[in-house]
């Protein structure tokens, strides 16, 4: 016996709507899974990043104070050589300025050129010559000044000339 | 819930990461003028570098030096301490020579040789028939490392 004229349909716990509902939610939390897993591993790589660049700053670091260590020894080694290669110039003058100084007439048998002095040995035709001619420039370089004559064969005389700068001026120069 | 927080520590460790690239750039261009200032310095001073880094040879000073004599003797080779964190070696020598043009001509090239030289006092000149006879100290400076310095006689004539 029949109570309804139309047929019944089959009814499934998953209707269209439910499994539309189903695939929204599942792609949604998969987009967000999706995200999350994105932000972890960027979270990762930044932190690597981070790290390798900050090892990097070290390395900077140490290779910089390496240069300016070389840098500075560089410095200092062209600071010396220059003082080194002034002194000899400034030798070289003083010498030539001194052979300049003794005139034609009096001929030197040796000239010891000290730190702070100078000591000539030599002759001369007379006291005048060498007074005038040598001694007077002498003792306007040096400040201590000692001459001493000893009689020669010919007449002439050998002289010994010992000429001191003070200390102070010396220190001064230094 | 979860993605809140892991945003917010993107974005911290998003901008901690753009601080240390920036000061990495800073220091890698600070680096990099270093680096050039140094190796500029190296190519100026290479004779100055390489005089400090050569061991004092006397034979070879002769050999460099004996056209300014007409004989030069170094007698010997003495270390003399530390000036500056520098080796300092005393080195006496002896020569004849014609005139003191040739001893001007010498402390000349002494400026130029290849290793860092000073002559200093005494300097002692003494007659010796048509000769001068010269006597004087001269100190070679080198890195204080070098050690190597060995004393020895030499006559080059």
């Amino acid at each position: 016996m029949k109570y309804s004229y139309i047929k019944p349909r089959k009814k499934s716990v998953l209707t269209q709507e439910f499994q539309l509902l189903i695939t929204f939610f599942t792609i949604t939390i998969l987009m967000l899974f999706m995200t999350y897993s994105f932000l972890l591993y960027k979270n990762y790589a930044f932190e690597k990043d981070k790290a390798v660049r900050e090892n990097n700053i070290v390395q900077l670091q140490k290779s910089l104070e390496i240069m300016k260590h070389d840098i500075s020894f560089i410095e200092t080694q062209k600071a010396l050589s220059e003082k080194v290669y002034t002194q000899n110039t400034v030798l070289k003058d003083s010498i030539s300025n001194l052979f300049d100084l003794v005139p034609s007439r009096i001929t030197l048998s040796e000239a010891k050129l000290l730190k702070n002095g100078l000591i000539l040995y030599g002759i001369t035709p007379s006291k005048d010559v060498y007074n005038f001619m040598l001694h007077a420039p002498l003792r306007s370089i040096f400040n201590k000044t000692y001459s001493s004559f000893y009689p020669a064969e010919n007449g002439w005389f050998r002289f010994v000339s010992t000429n001191y700068v003070d200390d102070e001026e010396l220190s001064v120069e230094d | 819930m979860v993605l809140i927080p892991t945003g917010q520590e993107y974005r911290v460790k998003r901008l901690e990461l753009k601080k240390t690239l920036k000061e990495y750039h800073k220091y890698s261009n600070f680096h990099d003028e270093t680096a050039e200032k140094l190796k500029d310095m190296q190519g100026t001073n290479r004779h100055i570098i390489d005089a400090f880094d050569a061991t004092f040879n006397p034979k070879r000073f002769e050999q460099q030096h004996k056209k300014f004599f007409t004989s030069l003797h170094i007698s010997k080779i003495s270390y003399d301490g530390v000036e500056n964190g520098f080796a300092i070696y005393e080195v006496n020598t002896t020569s004849f020579l014609n005139s003191p043009k040739s001893f001007y001509d010498f402390l000349d090239a002494v400026n130029k040789t290849d290793w860092v030289v000073g002559v200093r006092f005494p300097i002692d000149f003494k007659r010796d028939a048509e000769m001068i006879k010269s006597s004087f100290t001269m100190k070679v400076y080198a890195n204080n490392k070098d050690k190597n310095l060995t004393a020895s006689v030499s006559l080059a004539k």
